[in-house]
């Protein structure tokens, strides 16, 4: 039997398409990020000697803001989705896509926004600066990544489990800390550690609010220090840093046990909140929706009625468009072929996963910068030319795989979480192969995650600047680099409408992407499927 | 279901991206052209291309971006490079293209005409087209303007807890730094930063704009900035923006010594230009009469040539002094700059 066994899966391992497809996947989302560590390794200019603790304060910047703006985020998130998955409050139908909003605005525009007006000779009260404020502009701006992965969690959660634990009588404080949490435990890891490396990849809003963070401080070495080599040095930490922050948090969701449980499907039991609670419920939802979005996005809108000049962006915004919709393809085709060879593998293929998420942990300015090293060693090779237009958008592609890969790669791997080691190794006794398996298993039970993930990185890719901004064509402008353009030249009237119309762009996409998380439940599909009893209940 | 959503959302996509293929965006079919890699980005520019494209029939396609983004762009590119010429709003970041050799030197009599000596590179690798002043600006009812008539004056006692300033990082502070390295050596340029950084209110935020408004609600006395970014301000469409531009006064420091800081627009002729002729023709545009009289009124820099009357908005700021130091010395000294920032906790 054993002697059986070494062959077969010898011949398996050889015709592994699939897994060698995910080999090149990794390679490709992975190599900027590489080069960049390779680059920082490579002896230079000794650029360390900055004349001060650039480094430590950028290290205790990024992770102080990682603790409360991310701590924040996680709470906020991970609250929401409680209230909106399994609570019944007034208004819970509208906050389940009223909620996903502030993920339509870049952290940058948040950032401004709030300076702007609760800064000096504001109408604010309280201004929003320093530490305490870009924690807050991280915590009410990113808590939807958190928000959307733990609804997921909760929607797919196996209604029997709550509602045996309701059954002993347990109080919804209790069953959520005791039942749901554990259960969606995976979902709000996963989009806890989008958030917390969204937060160290930051640069406008750190900048602006004068925070030293590793971030602010590869510009600081770069444009102050004109050390490139001391900046990718730094940048180099970053990456390492969130690839043992990847595998670190990989490993505490391995150790909790999550199995589906029953695969019976049933809509949530949902708990109608008392009169207090569920003012308390409404208005907890009212403050996330109108600082996250409304406000700041209420006073974009006024500065530009004030410069009522749209200007051309027309252009632009049929370039981010485009640009958004290929890169997401691209970035979710390799994003899909990494998580599922990863499922199937053990040990050593598992690593693809951090290998290939780590650039999101970084400025897109410094994964553009490892692309275009690689770039510039393919040129002198003499493989390819100068960067014309159809090259230049090809390593814009290739940065927003590198730059985003983790955005597709957790969703999709969360979602394959659901399918049991069994099922697999089932289709693999009855002879189905790699790709058979993929499309028969594999892509079927992840496609709600893949279709959650596709969105979220068109909305990545719309908000994107540094990337775009260095490696575009000629007269090829994007919502964000016209923003930016703007910005930085400190004329915020000018800046408000494209900076309003990233938000628009990205709104689209996010509307279709909470439909399909409140439809993706199993229990609705088959529901939907056979002529069922509970059809009005959401 | 989301399946079906996504697939129509994702038609949409793609019908918007055979919209782009057809639209007459991105590769220029004129043959007669020339590219440049710009570190400004100011509606200005886009008036000053068409203008060009007008008077040559030489369209101008335009990559912009960081300086030192672009430089390594260049770098990457080689000698496939498609630049052909060099922009930014920085002495400092022209003269790293020059180090870097990714600059070629030009020289050509109306450039030599048009452009000051100390307003260009020695060598000709880069030359400047608008300068820009950095002035002091304070609170009229809490300082006397002869209280802020030096830069010197920022670092005493006078404004103990009273300044705001920008983050160091940005290339204008580094600048004014770089120009006392140059004109007075480094420990008194450490002195000085030293001296100003104590008189902070609070760690730098934001950006020029938000310095002055913080001087004008009162949070503070006085800062350092570009001059544009008080005409702009005086000028804007947002009333508040106007009503706090009046609490403010705006001071052309160390005209009794060796002259208010200035920093240069400049660009230079890349090394491996592929249109060269068309790239010198734009730079002699930057500097031709036309360029520079509609450079003034759009983005409210100072036109490089004296002979050159500036908008009525700059005029009203009254005429100065400016320091007359090597150009590249903003450049040489940058780095140092930084290590002193640093070192004095300016960051």
């Amino acid at each position: 039997m054993a002697l059986d066994a070494a062959p077969a899966q010898r011949r398996g391992l050889a015709f592994d398409g699939v897994a060698i497809a995910a080999a090149v996947a990794t390679l490709i989302c992975a190599a900027p990020a590489l080069a960049v560590i390779g680059f920082a390794l490579a002896p230079g200019d000794g650029g360390a000697n900055f004349g001060g603790e650039l480094l430590r304060d950028g290290a205790l910047g990024t992770f102080a803001l990682m603790l409360v703006g991310g701590g924040g985020a996680i709470l906020f998130g991970a609250a929401a989705a409680w209230l909106v998955s399994l609570c019944g409050f007034p208004g819970r139908s509208a906050f389940e896509w009223l909620l996903v909003l502030p993920l339509a605005a870049p952290s940058y525009v948040l950032a401004y926004s709030y300076a702007s007006f609760t800064w000096a000779g504001g109408w604010s009260p309280i201004e929003v600066r320093g530490f305490w404020g870009a924690a807050f502009v991280y915590a009410v701006g990113l808590y939807p990544y958190v928000y959307l992965a733990a609804r997921a969690a909760f929607a797919s959660q196996s209604a029997c489990a709550l509602e045996a634990a309701r059954t002993l009588g347990v109080s919804p404080g209790k069953l959520f800390r005791r039942v749901a949490l554990p259960m969606a435990r995976p979902g709000i890891a996963a989009g806890g550690a989008l958030a917390l490396m969204e937060i160290a990849a930051d640069y406008g809003a750190a900048q602006h609010f004068g925070l030293t963070t590793l971030s602010t401080a590869i510009f600081r070495a770069w444009y102050a220090h004109q050390s490139l080599h001391g900046a990718l040095q730094i940048a180099a930490v970053l990456l390492l840093a969130a690839l043992a922050f990847l595998m670190i948090e990989r490993r505490a969701r391995g150790r909790a046990s999550f199995a589906g449980g029953s695969t019976r499907w049933r809509p949530l039991p949902r708990y109608q909140l008392s009169s207090l609670a569920g003012a308390a419920a409404t208005a907890f939802c009212v403050a996330l929706v109108t600082l996250g979005a409304l406000l700041p996005l209420g006073w974009l809108a006024r500065l530009a009625l004030l410069h009522a000049n749209l200007g051309d962006v027309v252009q632009p915004f049929v370039n981010t468009i485009m640009l958004a919709t290929l890169g997401a393809l691209v970035t979710l085709v390799l994003a899909s072929a990494i998580a599922v060879a990863a499922r199937r593998a053990t040990g050593a293929g598992k690593a693809s996963l951090f290998a290939a998420a780590m650039g999101y942990a970084a400025p897109g300015a410094v994964i553009a910068m490892g692309a275009l090293a690689l770039f510039a060693v393919a040129r002198e090779a003499g493989w390819i030319g100068g960067l014309g237009t159809g090259l230049a958008l090809a390593a814009l592609f290739w940065c927003y795989a590198a730059r985003f890969a983790a955005a597709g790669v957790g969703p999709i791997d969360a979602g394959l979480a659901r399918l049991s080691k069994g099922l697999d190794a089932s289709a693999r006794m009855l002879g189905a192969g790699p790709w058979r398996r993929l499309a028969r298993i594999d892509l079927p039970i992840a496609a709600p995650s893949i279709a959650a993930a596709a969105l979220i990185l068109f909305v990545e890719i719309v908000k994107e600047l540094p990337a775009t901004l260095i490696l575009r064509p000629f007269d090829f402008d994007t919502l964000a680099v016209r923003a930016h353009s703007y910005a930085s030249d400190e004329r915020l009237l000018e800046a408000a409408a494209p900076s309003l119309l990233i938000f628009l762009a990205g709104l689209l996409p996010i509307l279709v992407l909470t439909r399909g998380i409140t439809r993706a439940r199993a229990g609705l599909r088959r529901a939907e499927a056979a002529p069922a009893p509970q059809a009005g209940a959401r | 279901m989301p399946f079906n959503l996504s697939r129509r959302a994702f038609a949409l996509g793609a019908s918007a991206t055979a919209l782009a293929a057809c639209s007459p965006a991105t590769e220029s079919s004129e043959a007669n052209f020339v590219n440049v890699y710009t570190a400004r980005h100011y509606d200005a520019d886009r008036a000053l291309y068409a203008g060009f494209e007008e008077a040559t029939g030489i369209a101008v396609r335009a990559l912009t971006g960081s300086a030192e983004q672009l430089l390594e762009r260049i770098r990457a590119e080689g000698d496939a490079t498609e630049a052909d010429l060099f922009v930014s709003a920085d002495a400092g970041n022209l003269w790293r293209v020059k180090e870097a050799g990714l600059f070629q030197n030009v020289v050509t009599p109306s450039l030599e005409q048009n452009v000051p000596a100390h307003l260009r590179d020695a060598d000709g690798a880069f030359w400047g087209f608008a300068k820009r002043a950095r002035v002091i600006v304070y609170n009229k009812a809490r300082v006397q303007p002869a209280d802020v008539a030096t830069y010197d004056a920022l670092a005493t006692a006078r404004f103990r807890n009273a300044l705001v300033m920008r983050s160091s990082t940005n290339m204008y502070q580094l600048s004014t730094l770089a120009s006392r390295i140059e004109r007075l050596g480094a420990e008194n340029a450490r002195a000085w930063a030293a001296g100003v950084r104590a008189n902070f209110v609070r760690d730098p935020q934001g950006a020029d704009t938000d310095q002055i408004k913080a001087v004008a609600a009162g949070e503070a006395q006085a800062t350092l900035c570009n001059h544009y970014y008080f005409l702009r301000l005086s000028q804007s469409e947002d009333p508040a923006d106007r009503a706090a531009i009046a609490n403010v006064g705006l001071v052309f420091p160390d005209q009794a010594g060796a002259g208010t800081h200035v920093n240069i627009s400049g660009g230079g002729v890349t090394l491996h230009a592929q249109r060269r002729d068309n790239a010198v023709r734009f730079l002699e545009y930057l500097v031709s009469d036309e360029a520079q009289t509609m450079l003034a009124p759009l983005n409210s820099e100072f036109p490089i040539r004296p002979a050159i009357a500036p908008s009525p908005e700059l005029a009203a700021l009254g005429t100065f002094r400016e320091e007359d130091i090597p150009l590249d010395a903003l450049g040489r000294h940058q780095a140092e700059a930084a290590r002193i920032f640093e070192a004095v906790g300016w960051r």
